[in-house]
């Protein structure tokens, strides 16, 4: 393993770990300023969310960036091109969808619900973007097992 | 692009794992760079120079 990777993967474990803890006493203040009607239970519940969210992507963005500057240079050409090619042939495959899904016919399909039975429009927003991540992550993992095994 | 780094660390009798920590990169990057499947950049094909005290021509050729 390259240099200074354990140091991020540390870093990151206690940042997860911080992030936990803010979560759960933001989460108590939201309760009890609910509870004493200083704040509606949706606001607080979506702020606690929100604030949750962007510490964890920011933290995941920081994760990958250090990550990237640590490992040496054909590991990174690997990522480069899982990136390009596997993303771009994820997407390739998302964007099937989403064509098909514009069209007159699919407005009368029945879609399953699969965000906790919820069949709101945000509920099929995130679906269709956790669709579409998982299709570019399998195209990723494809081809960054490709790039590797043709190279030994 | 051909190489010679296999044939430089069999003379010094080196593992590619100990040629990979004098290089600052991983045991499957040596590999790559050996079977000639992965081209290095300069600043590596200087770096791999500097290490077998050879000029780099010396060291990569074209097919």
């Amino acid at each position: 393993m390259a240099k200074g990777l354990w140091k991020i993967i540390a870093l990151s474990l206690a940042g997860v770990l911080a992030i936990v803890v803010l979560v759960v006493v933001g989460g108590v203040i939201a309760v009890l300023a609910s509870d004493k009607g200083l704040i509606a239970e949706d606001a607080a519940l979506l702020i606690i969310s929100a604030v949750m969210a962007v510490l964890m992507m920011a933290l995941s963005l920081w994760l990958g960036v250090a990550w990237m500057a640590r490992i040496d240079e054909a590991a990174r050409e690997a990522h480069k091109a899982s990136w390009f090619y596997g993303g771009s042939g994820g997407l390739a495959v998302g964007g099937v969808f989403i064509i098909l899904a514009s069209t007159p016919p699919a407005a009368r399909l029945t879609l399953p619900a699969w965000f906790d039975g919820r069949t709101d429009p945000a509920a099929y927003a995130a679906t269709g973007a956790v669709g579409l991540m998982t299709l570019m992550l399998i195209g990723y993992g494809v081809v960054w097992g490709w790039w590797w095994l043709a190279r030994r | 692009m051909n190489n010679r780094l296999k044939v430089l660390r069999a003379e010094r009798d080196w593992s590619q794992a100990h040629l990979a920590e004098l290089l600052g990169v991983s045991r499957q990057t040596v590999n790559a760079l050996e079977t000639g499947r992965y081209d290095p950049s300069l600043p590596l094909a200087f770096k791999i120079a500097r290490i077998f005290e050879q000029p780099i021509e010396s060291i990569f050729s074209e097919d």
